[in-house]
């Protein structure tokens, strides 16, 4: 007899952001990401409760997967940012401060929901066309005549991560680095339509982080040392090669689940087996060179392909297929029952061995031009080796996005203190048409836009993390940090530069800590002059869409009426 | 669900577990090491432990600071094999120091690029005391006389007139403008009666770099041993055994690690620790048999990488899981399957002559007897490295499965004996073969036994431990003083520069560029090394710790003093930074063994520490992913996401 057990009825809660509990897991959220934020952010360690690997990190593309909860809050803002770092790679913290603080500063203004979504999305579209306009005050031109601008960049994204723990040497060598690996992977002449290269990256532990560097074309991994001695006086002059996709261990394994039915006579394996080294046979009657396979290959199919001076590589793993066909031009082989056909073949030239570390490599050349690149980063230990990974990838991916958009936005917070004041400005200048337009009294519409640009300033006084304050100057409204420990009578004496460092310090300039009033006034675009760079960029594209995913994911947190969970 | 703690800031939790697990190995500093025992209060099993790295291995640490102290120490030690000690004493120490500076409130970043810096100067130091082995290879023709009492204690590991030799040498060809090893051998020859004749001999070095002299093991290995001396011995007995079956030069002396094998025979003395060119494996009776069947001959040999049986498959196979046979009858089952494979293995064995199988994986207890029945001696868990030693040596190619095997995979030249057969002790067989090659091998065995049998891990790994120091040495081709005077002559170096710093501040403090705080730090650092040669210290046994505390300051002060002196006059020269070694050395009683450190290992160490040190101190929470929320006994100060 089977039992019934009553079903629960489903939970309500009405006005979710109103309730404690949920609030303060919203803060706490807000502090754990908060704290991460910027070069001197704090490190989280992401372990499970039995005692697994430990990940250190600072970075929002591996921090918030490991983060779920059961409010759903948590996990439409955690969803959010995700998607916007699986596209953008750069600015999720940034998103995920804006959108938190958003969310506080909506609640703390105690403007109904509707009205506080109303300012919010059009505060957005100010600051979208001004990111946009021709005279925007923080945005830089990017100039592809010159790296600098480019390793700035590169720069500003990795020295973000002090997982790393890299010394400015070790910074602005990576930065080189990741720029030279892209510009590589931007093909010289190709007429028509551009497709860019890829950057492969190979991981060396144990090795000082000075030792990375780049290569064009592909390096894999050889971890049987018996092959080598034969690769030594290989020929320069291009190769036939092979890539195989599938599985050429000799098992049945992608056949599926269910039940075979053999006859007890027959035996698969040797079969299988057979049929690999017809394989074989006819890989070495077309003279190739160069066995690749993604998958496992059968030993008695590797000693009969090096029986006969060809180079067999298994276990090559799905991320380099991609960058290997581009460079080979072999179309992967996917089956073993069929007979090759030409084309799938491709060419690789100038085989060299290389050796990094304990690792030992097989560096392949293309035939023609080709835009693929290996990057080899070296660290001293696992745990800032993973994350010199991701903030490299993520670098790669900042670069490219300047290709679509070749701007740069100004870093280290001077950006958003930079549009704070603008829209701060703005705002008041316009302010009968806008209480008009979102249909609200012109109290509110202050208020709104008080809690708007106080969570932009949150995110520029989120770099801070070491109980200095945030201040801004009152002509170009950038951001300025002043240490907590330094005492001196001028404030002008200890804030060096400004954020970017565009602007230097000087006597007659004013400064406001932030989340303080301040008259409001227009932000005064700099001269200019060529020879002050910036010293901190952040990438334009990522960042407004960061701001748009930010205030959108806010703007729906609020709307939210009802909660109504199913707690059986 | 989610959990996370807030790290109060002023008392880094992380920081100071890290501390504290430190705290457990200090007993296992130094030469003079104490055994632990590690018990499992709910299965009743114990452990004995020596080192750190075995320490660690024994404990179950769910935190997140030890398991990445566990991960750390386990990748130094897979590559080192020696250092674990000093790296966990020194993450604990500095990790203490990291405490300190964040009570007297120095921001986070001041602290790690101090640290950072401190561990350059340190490096530095390193670099420039380390000293060239190939001057190392002669018995040091002059003598100190004790100057002063003050050091004469320092260590148990006594200090070493050599490496200030050897140090007064480079401070002279570095002044001259010439860093290279000539000038130390010149020094040297400059003694000798054969003055002329040496000198030419110099040249002819200088002409051919590609034939260096090779360092002196012996010697060298007794100031590597670390008190270890019995374990040293056998080390440079195995290369002592090499070298003499090195096939190219006689004369020279090597020492391949990966060449090297231990077996380890429980219940013996331990005076019974040999070592024997080949490699000596431990078998049943039957297969004593055999190897007595074979002595004397000329063996064929066939490698296997893998298991030796019907049903292994090499990795990456997946097996069919849904195989159902039809059939009417029922007379092929499993075991005449494998009855028909083992026929035709051992025919295919026969036909190719093959006499011996040494086999990477498991070999089945009826397949080594079926062997042995044909008189084919099968050994079983043979290390990778030594397939490949007897690959090269044999001309047999490793295969996968026998069925492989072809004419040309089968090596030869190769014989089998009993070496000793030990079962009479206690009447479980124990009997041991010595397979060697006729040529060409330099795979040696280091036997090494003891009554006690929970001794028997310590020993190994003491042995390894030797065995590697010697390894890193050969490869760095330098070797760094001992006995605590590379880190004093750190501290000295760190307190000068913070002591230098603090003068410079004062002059022009408006420099906002510079730390403010890097001379605090720096001096921090300089205690947790302090720390460290105390420590050692006490682990001999004669010091209590405040007295080894003093006693280090006060030589370091007296140091300073000398220095202080002569620092004047040479400080304009820039290159005074060894005149440290002379002077800390000089006022030492003249030592009767030399101690030296390997370079690279106590670099790598150091700089481990370090970053472990630099990574927690940045971590301000954990995030524990997988928390039950209904569970009662989840943790009152976890916070919930």
């Amino acid at each position: 007899m089977s039992r019934l057990s009553k079903k629960s009825p489903s939970l309500c809660t009405d006005l979710p952001l109103d309730n404690a509990d949920i609030c303060k897991k919203l803060d706490l959220l807000r502090q754990l990401l908060r704290s991460c934020f910027g070069p001197t952010g704090r490190l989280k360690q992401v372990h499970n409760n039995i005692g697994g690997h430990v990940v250190t990190t600072s970075t929002s593309s591996v921090l918030l997967p490991a983060i779920s909860s059961s409010q759903p809050f948590i996990n439409l803002i955690k969803t959010s940012i995700l998607n916007h770092v699986s596209r953008f790679s750069d600015c999720g913290l940034f998103a995920a401060i804006l959108c938190l603080s958003l969310i506080e500063q909506a609640k703390q203004s105690g403007l109904r929901g509707n009205v506080a979504i109303r300012v919010n999305k059009h505060l957005l579209g100010l600051c979208t066309s001004y990111l946009q306009g021709e005279d925007c005050g923080c945005k830089v031109k990017l100039d592809f005549c010159s790296s600098q601008s480019l390793i700035t960049l590169a720069r500003s994204v990795i020295s973000s991560k002090p997982t790393c723990v890299l010394t400015e040497p070790e910074t602005l060598h990576i930065s080189r680095l990741a720029v030279q690996a892209f510009l590589l992977t931007v093909p010289c002449s190709s007429p028509g339509i551009v497709s860019l290269g890829k950057i492969v990256t190979v991981s060396v532990e144990g090795h000082g982080v000075l030792n990375s560097t780049v290569f064009p074309g592909v390096l894999l991994d050889m971890p049987d040392v018996f092959t080598i001695d034969k690769v030594e006086n290989l020929p320069s002059d291009a190769l036939r090669m092979v890539l195989f996709s599938a599985s050429l261990a000799g098992d049945l394994s992608e056949l599926g689940d269910g039940i075979i039915e053999v006859h007890p006579g027959v035996d698969t394996d040797s079969q299988i087996l057979d049929q690999l080294l017809e394989l074989g046979k006819q890989v070495v009657k077309d003279e190739v060179k160069l066995f690749v396979c993604q998958k496992v290959i059968h030993p008695v199919l590797q000693q009969y392909l090096r029986g006969h001076g060809i180079i067999v590589i298994e276990r090559l793993g799905i991320t380099l297929m991609e960058p290997l066909t581009q460079l080979t031009g072999a179309q992967p082989v996917a089956t073993l029952h069929t007979t090759i056909p030409a084309k799938a073949y491709g060419r690789v030239r100038d085989l060299r061995i290389r050796t990094f570390g304990s690792k030992t490599m097989l560096h392949l050349h293309p035939p023609g031009e080709c835009a693929i690149c290996t990057m080899i980063l070296c660290h001293r230990n696992e745990t800032m080796l993973s994350e010199l990974k991701v903030v490299c990838q993520k670098t790669e991916h900042v670069l490219r996005l300047t290709l679509r958009e070749p701007s740069a936005l100004l870093g280290g917070g001077c950006t958003e203190t930079h549009l704070a004041a603008y829209i701060r400005h703005k705002s008041m200048n316009e302010i009968p048409e806008t209480v008009s337009a979102l249909g609200c009294s012109q109290t509110e519409c202050l208020l709104g836009v008080e809690g708007f640009c106080r969570s932009l300033e949150a995110v520029a006084a989120a770099l801070e993390h070491d109980g200095g304050s945030s201040l801004m100057d009152l002509t170009h409204a950038h951001h300025w940090s002043h240490p907590a420990d330094v005492l001196t009578e001028h404030m002008g004496d200890s804030l060096g530069s400004c954020g970017c460092g565009l602007v230097e310090s000087s006597p007659n300039q004013k400064w406001t800590y932030l989340n303080s009033k301040y008259p409001q006034f227009s932000p005064a675009p700099l001269s200019e002059d060529a020879s002050v760079q910036p010293r901190v960029l952040d990438s334009f594209t990522a960042k407004l869409n960061a701001l748009q995913v930010a205030v959108e994911t806010a703007n729906l947190a609020l709307d939210v009426r009802y909660l109504i969970q199913d707690v059986n | 669900m989610l959990g996370s703690t807030i790290i109060n800031h002023r008392q880094h939790v992380g920081l100071q577990k890290l501390a504290a697990l430190a705290g457990i190995t200090h007993s296992s500093l130094g030469p003079n090491k104490k055994y632990k025992f590690i018990q499992d209060e709910a299965s009743g099993e114990s452990a004995l432990v020596c080192s750190c790295f075995r320490i660690f291995e024994n404990l179950e640490l769910s935190c997140a600071v030890g398991q990445l102290v566990h991960e750390t120490i386990q990748a130094h030690q897979k590559v080192y094999h020696t250092g674990s000690g000093c790296l966990l004493f020194l993450a604990g120490a500095w990790s203490r120091a990291a405490l300190e500076c964040l009570q007297r409130g120095i921001p986070v970043p001041h602290i790690i690029s101090a640290l950072s810096e401190g561990m350059d100067i340190c490096v530095d130091v390193c670099r420039k005391s380390s000293v060239s082995t190939e001057g190392l290879d002669v018995e040091p023709s002059e003598s100190f006389n004790a100057k002063s009492h003050a050091l004469g204690f320092l260590l148990s590991k006594k200090p070493n007139v050599e490496a200030s030799q050897a140090s007064h040498n480079l401070q002279e060809t570095s002044t001259v403008g010439l860093k290279t090893l000539n000038g130390s051998r010149q020094r040297q020859i400059k003694l000798s009666r054969h003055f002329y004749e040496a000198r030419s001999e110099n040249v002819s070095t200088v002409t051919q770099p590609d034939h260096p002299k090779l360092p002196d093991i012996a010697h060298i290995a007794k100031g590597l041993s670390h008190g270890c001396v019995d374990a040293m011995n056998l080390v440079v007995e195995a290369s002592r055994v090499q070298s003499k079956n090195h096939p190219g030069n006689i004369s020279c002396s090597t020492f391949d690690v990966t060449k090297v094998m231990t077996c380890v025979l429980p219940g013996l003395p331990e005076e019974h620790a040999c070592v024997l060119p080949g490699c000596v494996v431990l078998v049943s009776d039957e297969q004593a048999s055999v190897a007595h069947h074979l002595k004397e001959q000329s063996l064929r040999v066939a490698l296997i990488n893998g298991d030796l049986s019907d049903t292994y498959r090499h990795l990456g196979f997946k097996k069919l899981t849904g195989v159902q046979c039809v059939s009417d009858q029922s007379e092929f089952t499993s075991s005449s399957k494998d009855k028909e494979w083992m026929e035709k293995i051992v025919a295919l064995l026969l036909n190719l002559g093959v006499n011996l199988i040494l086999v990477s994986g498991l070999v089945r207890e009826e397949v080594i007897q079926r062997c042995c029945r044909h008189h084919i001696l099968a050994v079983e868990k043979v290390k990778a490295s030594v397939l490949r030693a007897f690959a090269k040596a044999t001309g047999a190619v490793p295969v996968t499965y026998a069925t492989q095997l072809s004419r040309h995979c089968v090596g030869v030249g190769v014989k089998a004996e009993i070496w000793r057969d030990l079962s009479s002790y206690d009447g479980k067989p124990l009997i041991t073969v010595n397979i060697s090659t006729v040529e060409n091998s330099e795979l040696v065995t280091v036997i090494l036994s003891s009554c006690v049998h929970g001794k028997l891990q310590a020993m190994e790994d003491r042995f390894w431990a030797c065995a590697y120091r010697l390894h890193h040495m050969l490869e760095d081709k330098v070797l760094l003083p001992g006995a605590g005077v590379t880190e004093m002559l750190c501290v000295h170096h760190l307190q000068r520069e913070a002591e230098k710093h603090v003068k410079h501040h004062r002059e022009r403090n408006r420099d906002s560029a510079a730390n403010p705080y890097r001379g605090e730090v720096l001096n921090l650092i300089a205690d947790g090394l302090l720390d460290y040669i105390s420590t050692v210290m006490v682990n001999t046994g004669r010091f209590s710790k405040v007295k080894a505390m003093t006693a280090a300051r006060q030589q370091l002060q007296n140091n300073n003093e000398s220095l202080d002196a002569k620092f004047s006059q040479l400080s304009l020269e820039g290159e005074e930074e060894d005149s440290g070694v002379s002077l800390l050395i000089q006022s030492s009683k003249a030592p009767a063994v030399q101690i030296y450190d390997n370079l690279s290992v106590k670099q790598e160490a150091w700089r481990k520490a370090l970053d472990l040190v630099v990574l927690v101190l940045q971590t301000d929470a954990e995030v524990i992913t997988g928390i039950d929320q209904t569970s009662d006994d989840t943790q009152e100060k976890l916070m919930l996401l």
